[in-house]
């Protein structure tokens, strides 16, 4: 003889990840670490920006940079040399960073000694959206050089960021990209999302970000 | 593509929720899925049944419910228990 038991459940799926994230985000706000978790497409200028982000930077800042790709540490290498501290995070296939390889990745770093820590997803829309680092805020890039269609289509990300990065702006002149219906399909997604347009050609738009980047350092 | 893992995250949470219920079978896991999640329904049910194929788990049913914003969720577990 057997029964049939229903046991209610109420458990996030990734609850073992938030678990993880919850204490990266405990560690970061007892050593004063703001820690930025960049997503967006492959290709929307991830690196480049934060090659003029590190570029700018007094020597003394206490930052350093966590960065994933499927394959490769050739963007570690390209932001190693502003000589801040960088680890290349391999996810051989996976689409997307989790906490435990965050938390990984950071054995043997001080967090005490540091201010800001950026970690740079990989390119990919749709997975990282699921998974909590332990970030202070989630930062969505979307070039130019992409469809303004982009935050309808893929909403999780622009509802999950505090701010989206419109880059490549230097580009403007030469594709039909329609930067107002770009920024109104972010709002459509979540109102409250500041929005800010840079280029990291020209350096255009920077200071906005380097000060938005800075606060509450 | 993140689905295999999302898919491997439930057993996981299964198998811990089975554990106070020994000589159980698990016969459904309802799980709300939010249209800002992330995930897509279709590719997490090919997953999950890849993941459970030819294990003590080909019999569990995945039960994904339509959920508001980027909700993602087990609210029940279905198990048969032998009865004492």
């Amino acid at each position: 003889m057997s029964m049939t038991t229903k046991v209610p459940l109420e458990r996030k799926v990734l609850s073992e990840n938030d678990r993880l994230a919850a204490e990266l985000r405990a560690e970061f706000a007892r050593h004063g670490v703001r820690c930025l978790n960049l997503i967006s497409s492959p290709g929307s200028g991830k690196t480049a920006l934060l090659e003029r982000t590190l570029g700018a930077f007094d020597p003394s800042m206490r930052v350093a940079v966590l960065t994933g790709d499927i394959q490769t540490d050739a963007d570690a290498r390209r932001l190693a040399r502003y000589g801040f501290p960088v680890r290349q995070i391999t996810t051989a296939g996976a689409c997307h960073l989790d906490a435990r390889m965050v938390a990984r990745a950071l054995e043997g770093w001080d967090l005490a000694r540091l201010d800001l820590l950026f970690i740079e997803n990989v390119g990919n829309l749709v997975c990282p959206t699921s998974y909590d680092l332990g970030e202070a805020a989630k930062v969505v890039l979307l070039s130019v050089a992409e469809g303004e269609e982009k935050p309808l289509k893929y909403p999780g990300i622009f509802f999950k960021s505090k701010l989206m990065v419109l880059t490549k702006i230097d580009l403007l002149p030469y594709v039909p990209f329609r930067l107002d219906d770009a920024i109104a399909n972010a709002r459509t997604i979540q109102p409250d999302i500041e929005i800010m347009q840079v280029s990291s050609t020209t350096g255009e738009g920077l200071d906005k970000w380097m000060e938005w980047v800075g606060r509450g350092l | 593509m993140h689905e295999l893992g999302i898919a491997n995250s439930i057993l996981e949470a299964v198998e811990a929720e089975m554990r106070p219920h020994p000589g159980a079978r698990a016969l459904r896991i309802a799980v709300t899925v939010g249209a800002l999640s992330g995930v897509d329904r279709d590719s997490l049910e090919f997953c999950f049944g890849a993941l459970t194929k030819g294990t003590p788990f080909e019999t569990l049913a995945l039960d994904l419910k339509e959920a508001a914003a980027d909700e993602l969720q087990l609210t029940c577990l279905e198990l048969e228990e032998p009865t004492p």
